[in-house]
């Protein structure tokens, strides 16, 4: 498969035959490109650059320069300080060492968690975790369009509360929370905030300097740099203890030789990302808006997932989540498949486990609504067709699956 | 292995299903099995000639390999007896389409499940029509509404925090999770009038379909509101305020939560 646009990334393609049947893929929330920016930034830190960090040679002063430079480049893009920084080998890590490493070091001032309902599964899984380990958690539920009440949170903080766990936003259904409300309803009372802000970074803006954040989970990927990297911010002051023990680096918090070509990637992403968000973050969301607007008006009985798309700050400027009456989400998902379209889908079919997707349960989705969604999510090499490509195939998919479908019955023919 | 990681007999099948549609006649008997709770249901029916398969049909919501499997048995079984049919398993469907993911043998595999219940219709003089549409009377788990409504637990505690027993204010209504119990037409009536002020309005009935009036009934599939069918809400639950109703499902009698703001039960 060649992702349209990812390697000519200004460029304009004059070729349109050449990529004519390439795929038009809109999964951004699931993997995003390398941007090709950044994969020249990280080449001379592969042959040349290579040291090791913690050398006293030239040649590993030479690594601690970059690796230095790099996470004062990532701080910047999030309002931080470097020393706050702390890399990982992704955000699934930082979660850990975020949830497990701060219940831990702080266990003796409580032994109470709080969640909600809208978590990504690694946070969910963690939460699990804890209570296994002693741990009470406590699951907040969601609104119809996937917020939590600061309200309904504040309700069920006791006395042994210690950390509360809020993702930015959420990965499936684009719902932003109201962290900064949240943040400062927290400060001062001694109960970390963590949030997990892969779904949110580059999408919406994120500054430590501004919202009282205790930890807060990043991915490099998601802002175009290279897989395999994440970190961890650590706001000053507070205490965690380490989940990957052995040479104490990343201030014994994180040990294991630097990634330095990765982590200079991520700074690459990171400045690339401080220039190019505004206007990223309008194209992407014109694209999407049209593709609701489209999907609403020319498919009968298809409905919007999540929060409406106004007031914009209320929703990822990139999603789009629908589902589909009478259809089932994996059907759709190897249909577009074979139409050159790649989504994704909350369908228990597609999961590991043949649970449909928490999220749209916890909205007050039926489990047969649920089955039926399909998710589209654009990026930094989503073209302005990309929508007419989608529509030109995803009427009839719905069409014909609908056909097969025992459980559709059209309300008025649109 | 993914789920989706399908045979190219499988995913032949899928693209371009064989025998898609319905039968009817007096030579016509329908299986249905599944639930679209679960994901998957499908509805077989076979024409039957002189005790063989003389024609068959189906209809499938659900993943890539249902509709594969309802597909591949239809070709597998036309012309057979049906004693030889009902000998056709789950394990003949899928070796035949070379093989399912693991994780899909089970969940999405019910094909032969349903020609089985076909046959067996067959032989019992259930027609099509009762097959698939049982009335409200007749369901599975007959329980009448109104006794429903004495046995859930906890709902005097949330009386004016999120149950209501006569038209709540809809002004309070707007982006709330609202489910109505199904008493009738008049709670038929009140979920309709509540899909202007709130995008998301569930009428749970116990029965397979509404206990309305036949007008009622294209009202309401007109309508936005959404219908959860052989549900029995069991116990409220919630911090305060109402947050979840715990549901029995009557068809797979198993329970869930649902999450929902409101719970009307008229008196």
């Amino acid at each position: 498969m060649v992702l349209k646009g990812a390697a000519d990334v200004n460029a304009a393609t004059e070729d349109d035959t050449a990529t004519a049947h390439d795929v038009v893929y809109c999964d951004y929330q699931s993997a995003k490109p390398v941007d090709p920016r950044v994969v020249d930034a990280m080449l001379p830190y592969f042959t040349e650059t290579f040291g090791n960090a913690s050398s006293l040679h030239g040649v590993g002063d030479d690594a601690t320069a970059a690796l230095d430079d790099a996470r004062a480049r990532v701080a910047r893009l999030f309002g931080a300080e470097p020393q706050e920084i702390v890399f990982t080998s992704g955000a699934t890590e930082a979660n850990n060492l975020a949830l497990i490493g701060y219940a831990l070091r702080n266990r003796r001032k409580g032994d109470h968690v709080v969640i909600t309902e809208a978590e990504h599964i690694s946070i969910l899984n963690l939460a699990k975790y804890l209570e296994k380990n002693g741990f009470t958690v406590t699951r907040v539920p969601i609104d119809l369009y996937g917020r939590v009440s600061p309200k309904k949170l504040r309700a069920r903080l006791t006395d042994g509360t210690i950390l509360v766990s809020v993702g930015w936003a959420s990965n499936e259904i684009g719902t932003v929370q109201p962290i900064a409300e949240i943040a400062e309803m927290l400060d001062g009372t001694g109960i970390a905030l963590h949030t997990d802000a892969v779904a949110a970074e580059g999408l919406v803006p994120i500054d430590m300097s501004a919202v009282p954040v205790a930890l807060m989970s990043l991915s490099s990927n998601d802002i175009y740099g290279p897989r395999g990297l994440g970190a961890l911010y650590v706001r000053k002051g507070v205490q965690v203890a380490p989940v990957l023990l052995g040479g104490g680096q990343e201030r014994g918090l994180r040990s294991g030789s630097e990634d330095i070509a990765s982590i200079v990637g991520m700074a690459a992403a990171a400045d690339i990302m401080a220039t190019e968000m505004p206007g990223e973050v309008r194209r992407v969301k014109t694209i999407r808006d049209r593709l609701v607007e489209r999907v609403l008006a020319e498919i009968p009985d298809a409905h919007l997932n999540g929060a409406p798309l106004d007031p914009p700050a209320g929703r990822l400027p990139n999603n789009a989540h629908f589902r589909f009456d009478g259809v089932e989400g994996e059907a759709m998902v190897l249909s577009l498949r074979d139409r050159g379209v790649a989504a994704a889908t909350g369908s228990a079919c597609s999961s590991k486990t043949l649970e449909p997707s928490h999220t749209l349960l916890a909205c007050g989705l039926l489990h047969e609504e649920a089955h039926g969604s399909l998710e589209f999510t654009f990026g930094r090499f989503s073209r302005d067709d990309d929508v007419d490509r989608i529509m030109a195939v995803l009427p009839d998919v719905v069409a014909r699956l609908r056909a097969l479908s025992p459980l559709y019955r059209a309300k008025s023919p649109v | 292995m993914k789920s989706t990681q399908y045979s190219d007999k499988t995913l032949d099948h899928f693209r371009n299903p064989r025998n898609v549609g319905t039968l009817e006649g007096p030579d016509v008997a329908v299986g249905r099995v599944g639930n679209p709770v679960c994901g998957d249901m499908m509805d077989i029916y076979i024409k039957v000639d002189d005790e063989r398969i003389k024609d068959i049909k189906f209809q499938t919501f659900g993943c890539g390999s249902a509709v594969a499997t309802s597909s591949m048995i239809t070709e597998l079984v036309v012309g057979m007896t049906l004693d030889d049919a009902l000998r056709v398993t789950r394990g003949d469907v899928a070796d035949a389409l070379d093989g399912l993911p693991p994780i899909k043998m089970h969940c999405s595999n019910l094909a032969a499940d349903a020609l089985h219940e076909a046959i067996k219709n067959w032989r019992e003089g259930v027609r099509p029509e009762d097959a698939t549409k049982t009335p409200v009377e007749t369901a599975c788990h007959p329980r009448p509404a109104e006794a429903a409504v004495v046995e859930v637990a906890h709902l005097a505690d949330y009386a004016g925090k999120g149950v209501y027993t006569s038209l709540p204010d809809p002004g309070e209504l707007s982006d709330q999770r609202v489910v109505v119990l199904d008493t009738g037409d008049r709670a038929a009536q009140l979920a309709i009038d509540l899909t202007d002020h709130t995008g998301r309005v569930v009428l749970m009935t116990s029965g397979k379909e509404p206990a309305v009036s036949s007008a009622m009934r294209s009202a309401l599939r007109l309508s936005d509101v959404k219908i959860l069918a052989e549900a029995q809400p069991l116990e409220l639950l919630g911090e305060g305020e109402l947050e979840r109703i715990r549901v029995h499902d009557l068809n797979e009698d198993e329970e869930y939560e649902l999450t929902a703001d409101a719970f009307v039960v008229l008196e």
